[in-house]
C-alpha cells in the first residue's frame, strides 16, 4: 500500500458533512425528540455550525507529492483559512473541532445524519493527524513569461557583421532561431 | 464550426436516446409506486397514519430496488467483453453504447445515493408519525409500542432501522471516496471503500426483510372506512374527514379499466358496513427479486476470473525503455487476446492488495504465444515493480549459476477485458490518435497488421501520435518502421498514415535515431491542428464512415469529440469511440 493521504478524503467527508448539516438544519424546527427544549434555536446555530464547516473544507489542501485539483474560485477561501494559522493548519484541531459540533446535532431527529458523518470525518482528521499530515495552502504559481524563438532573440549578436564562424552549437542555436 | 445534426445523432444519439430511456423507467416507477400507496385502498389505514412520507418513501425505495439492480452490470467485465467478442450478438451501435458502462455505473450509484437522501428523509418523517399518531385501534398497524415513543429507537433498535443507518454510512463512505479528486490522487482509498458494496447489498437483504409497513388484506370484508357498528358514535364520526383526502377521484369514472375497483363509496360513505376487523400483513421483499440476479451474476464473474487468473505467467523478458517505460513480455496456457484489450497484473510480491490495468501492446497470435504490455514508471507500484523486475534482470550480467539465479517475481494476470479500441479493425478507414503512453491500444493493432492485414475490413489507418519528449518514439519506432517495411513490400504504401508530433522541444534533438528514416521525414514539431488534419481525412475518404480513437489527454479528446461532431463538405461521417479512464 503506497502512501495514502487521509486529510484529503476526510476533507471530502467534511464537507459533504457540512452540506448535510445545513440542509438537515432547515427542517429542524418541525422534528425534535421529546426532552430537548430550543430545538428551534438549536437547528438555526446547527444550520450556521453547517455553513462555516463548508467555508473551512472548502479550500483543499496541497498533496505531499503531485499536483493538486483546486476546487472552483478555491483561492479567495484559502486566504481566509491561511489567516488562522495553526488553528486551520493542525489537523487534531480540525478533528475535535467536528467532533464537538457533531454531539450536539446528535439531539436533533433530522440532523442524526449529520451526526454521523461528521464523526466520521473526524475520525479520518485524526488518523490523518497522527500520521502528521498538515494543511498546506496552494499558492498561485507565477506565470514565466513565455519566449518565443529560442534564446538568440535575448542574446542577439554583440558584433556587426561581418561575424567570423561561429563553433558548431552557436551556430545550430542560430540557424533555428533565425 | 457546424454541427451536423447527421454527426451528432451518429455520435451520440443512441447513449443519449438509452439514458432518455432509463430516465423514462425511474420516472414510471417512482410515479406508479406513489399512486399505489397514494390511492391504493390497501394501504388506507397506513396512509392515514403516516401521510405522505409513506408515499415518497415506498416510490423511492422502488427507484433503489431499480438502480441497485442496474448498477451491478456495467461491472461485469467479463460480460462485457464477450459481448463485445462476439460480432454476431451485437451490432456496432450496441458495442459502442458498451463503451459508456462505466458511466452508466456512475450514473446509477448517484441516482442510489440522492435516492436514499430521499428515501431516509422520508422514513424519518415516518419514525416520527408512528410514534406520534400510534394507531390505537388496527395495533397490528404500529411500528411504535406506545405512544409518544422516542423515535430513535425506532431507528435504531429495529433491524430495518438498523441496517439502514449503516447502510447510509457505507454509502457515504464509498460516495466521498469516489469522488474525481480522490481517484486521481489517491486511488487506494477509492478502491478498498468501493469493495465495501459486498456488506452494503448484504446489509438491504436484512434490510427489506423487517416487514414493518403492513397491507391490508381483506378488502372485501372490511373497505377501508366502512361503518362499525360496534364503533361508539365519536369514532364513526371521524371518518368522513378521511374521505376528503385519499379519494378526490372516486367520485369521478375515472377508472374505466379497473373493474375490481369497487364501486365509489365516497357517495355512500356511512352505508357501507364492515363485516369484520381489518387484517394485515406485511410485504415479501421484492427487493430480493430485484437484486439477488445482478449479485450473483456478479459474485460468478468475480470466481470465474480468480479462477482465471490463478496460474501465475512465465515472464519472458523485461526491456528498459527510454522516458521511464519498461515492456514486459510473457506467456500463459490458453491465453488469448484481441488487439486494444487490456489486462490487470497482479504481483503479490509488489503490493499483496493492489492490482493494475495495462493495456496490451502485443497480443498473443496462433504462431507465437508470447504477449507483452509497456508499463510506464509513474507511481509507487509500477516503481517497486521496475525495481524487481530490473533486479533480476541485472543478476544475468553476473555470471551465475542457474540454481543460484532468483526467479523473477511470481506475476498473476486477470483479464483479458474490452475495450473501444477493439473497433478500429472493423472500420474501413480508421483514424487513431495517440498522446504519450497512450500509444499502447494502438501498438498491439499495430503488431496485429504486421502479422496479416488483408483479414480485417480495414483499409486504411491515419496514426498520429503526439509525444513531449523525442525519445519516447524509440518506444515503437522498430514497430512502425518493420510496418511501414512491410507494406512498402507488399504494395501498398498508403495503408498506413504516420505522422508523429513533437509538442515540446529544445530544438537540438529533431530526428528519433539514425536508422529511423521513415519515421524522421515524418516527424514535425508542434501540435497537430486537428480542423485541418480533419478536412484532410475527409477529403480524401469522402463519403466514408471513419472510426476516430483517441486515447490521450483529456484535451486532445475533448477536441476531436468536438470535430467529430461536427460537419464538412465532403459528406464524411466521422464516429468518435472514447475510452474512459480513471
Amino acid at each position: 500500500m503506497g502512501q495514502i493521504e487521509w486529510a484529503m478524503w476526510a476533507n471530502e467527508q467534511a464537507l459533504a458533512a457540512g452540506l448535510i448539516h445545513f440542509h438537515e438544519s432547515r427542517g429542524s424546527h418541525t422534528q425534535h425528540l421529546p426532552g430537548t427544549p430550543h430545538a428551534g434555536l438549536l437547528g438555526h446555530n446547527l444550520g450556521v455550525a453547517g455553513v462555516l464547516v463548508c467555508l473551512l473544507e472548502y479550500p483543499r489542501s496541497k498533496r505531499q507529492k503531485g499536483s493538486t485539483m483546486e476546487r472552483c474560485g478555491q483561492k479567495y477561501l484559502t486566504a481566509v483559512v491561511k489567516v488562522f494559522g495553526p488553528l486551520t493548519r493542525n489537523y487534531y484541531i480540525r478533528a475535535i473541532l467536528h467532533a464537538a459540533l457533531a454531539v450536539p446535532a446528535g439531539f436533533l431527529l433530522s440532523t442524526i445524519l449529520g451526526t454521523v458523518c461528521l464523526g466520521i470525518a473526524s475520525g479520518i482528521y485524526l488518523l490523518a493527524a497522527v500520521r502528521g499530515e498538515e494543511w498546506r495552502p496552494i499558492e498561485q504559481k507565477p506565470r514565466e513569461p513565455r519566449r518565443m524563438g529560442g534564446d538568440t532573440i535575448r542574446q542577439p549578436p554583440s558584433n556587426p557583421p561581418p561575424r567570423p564562424p561561429a563553433d558548431a552549437h552557436k551556430k545550430q542555436l542560430g540557424e533555428v532561431g533565425g | 464550426m457546424a454541427l451536423s445534426w447527421r454527426s451528432w445523432l451518429a455520435n451520440e444519439g443512441s447513449k443519449h436516446l438509452f439514458l432518455l430511456f432509463w430516465l423514462c423507467l425511474n420516472a414510471w416507477l417512482f410515479w406508479k409506486t406513489f399512486l399505489l400507496y397514494y390511492q391504493g385502498l390497501q394501504y388506507y389505514y397506513l396512509h392515514q397514519m403516516l401521510g405522505l412520507g409513506l408515499c415518497v418513501s415506498r416510490a423511492s425505495a422502488s427507484v433503489l430496488n431499480l438502480n441497485c439492480c442496474l448498477v451491478l452490470l456495467p461491472m461485469c467485465r467479463v460480460l462485457l467483453a464477450f459481448l463485445r467478442g462476439s460480432q454476431k450478438v451485437a451490432s456496432k451501435k450496441t458495442r459502442r453504447l458498451l463503451d459508456k458502462s462505466k458511466t452508466f455505473h456512475v450514473t446509477c450509484g448517484a441516482t442510489i445515493c440522492i435516492f436514499s437522501v430521499l428515501h431516509v428523509a422520508a422514513h424519518l418523517v415516518n419514525a416520527l408519525n408512528f410514534s406520534e399518531n400510534y394507531n390505537e385501534e388496527f395495533l397490528a398497524l404500529n411500528a411504535a409500542n406506545y405512544r409518544g415513543e422516542d423515535p430513535r429507537k425506532l431507528l435504531f433498535a429495529t433491524v430495518p432501522g438498523l441496517t439502514g443507518v449503516i447502510m447510509v454510512l457505507v454509502l457515504f463512505l464509498m460516495c466521498t471516496a469516489s469522488t474525481y479528486a480522490i481517484r486521481v490522487s489517491n486511488y487506494d482509498i477509492f478502491w478498498y471503500t468501493h469493495n465495501l458494496f459486498f456488506v452494503f447489498y448484504m446489509l438491504l437483504m436484512l434490510h427489506v426483510s423487517g416487514g414493518v409497513l403492513k397491507y391490508q388484506t381483506n378488502l372485501e370484508e372490511h373497505p377501508p372506512g366502512c361503518f362499525n357498528p360496534n364503533k361508539t358514535l365519536r369514532q364513526n364520526m371521524t371518518m368522513p374527514k378521511a374521505f376528503g383526502e385519499p379519494f378526490p377521484d372516486y367520485s369521478t369514472d375515472s377508472f374505466p379499466e379497473d373493474p375490481p375497483v369497487p364501486e365509489p363509496f365516497g357517495q355512500n360513505n356511512l352505508v357501507r358496513i364492515c363485516s369484520e376487523e381489518p387484517k394485515f400483513q406485511s410485504h415479501f421483499p421484492e427487493t430480493w427479486f430485484w437484486i439477488s440476479g445482478p449479485l450473483c451474476l456478479y459474485c460468478v464473474e468475480r470466481l470465474y476470473r480468480y479462477i482465471r487468473s490463478n496460474k501465475p505467467v512465465t515472464i519472458t523478458s523485461v526491456i528498459s525503455h527510454p522516458s521511464n517505460v519498461l515492456e514486459v513480455r510473457m506467456t500463459k496456457d490458453d491465453f488469448k487476446a484481441r488487439p486494444g484489450q487490456y489486462v490487470i497484473l497482479h504481483c503479490p510480491r509488489v503490493s499483496a492488495l493492489e492490482s493494475h490495468p495495462f493495456t496490451l501492446t502485443m497480443c498473443p497470435t496462433d504462431t507465437k504465444a508470447t504477449f507483452g504490455v509497456h508499463l510506464k514508471v509513474v507511481g509507487d507500484w509500477t516503481e517497486r515493480f521496475r525495481d524487481l523486475l530490473l533486479l533480476h534482470s541485472n543478476q544475468d550480467t553476473e555470471i551465475l549459476p542457474i540454481f543460484q539465479q532468483r526467479p523473477y517475481p511470481k506475476l498473476y494476470v486477470d483479464g483479458p477485458f474490452g475495450s473501444p479500441f477493439e473497433e478500429s479493425l472493423n472500420y474501413e478507414v480508421s483514424l487513431c490518435v495517440a498522446g504519450g503512453i497512450g500509444v499502447t491500444p494502438f501498438a498491439s493493432v499495430l503488431n496485429t497488421l504486421l502479422d496479416g492485414w488483408k483479414c480485417y475490413k480495414l483499409r486504411r489507418l491515419y496514426f498520429i501520435w503526439v509525444c513531449r519528449d523525442v525519445e519516447s518514439f524509440r518506444w515503437f519506432a522498430d514497430l512502425l518502421c518493420l510496418l511501414h517495411n512491410k507494406l512498402w513490400q507488399e504494395n501498398r504504401p498508403d495503408y498506413i498514415n504516420i505522422q508523429l508530433y513533437l509538442s515540446q522541444t529544445d530544438g537540438i534533438q529533431k530526428i528519433i535515431g539514425e536508422k529511423y528514416q521513415a519515421l524522421n521525414s515524418r516527424l514535425l514539431i508542434g501540435r497537430p491542428r486537428w480542423r485541418l488534419i480533419f478536412d484532410e481525412i475527409a477529403k480524401c475518404n469522402r463519403r466514408k464512415t471513419i472510426g476516430v480513437f483517441c486515447c490521450g489527454p483529456n484535451k486532445i479528446s475533448k477536441t476531436l469529440h468536438k470535430l467529430s461532431n461536427s460537419s464538412n463538405t465532403y459528406g464524411t461521417r466521422f464516429e468518435y469511440n472514447k475510452e474512459s479512464f480513471s
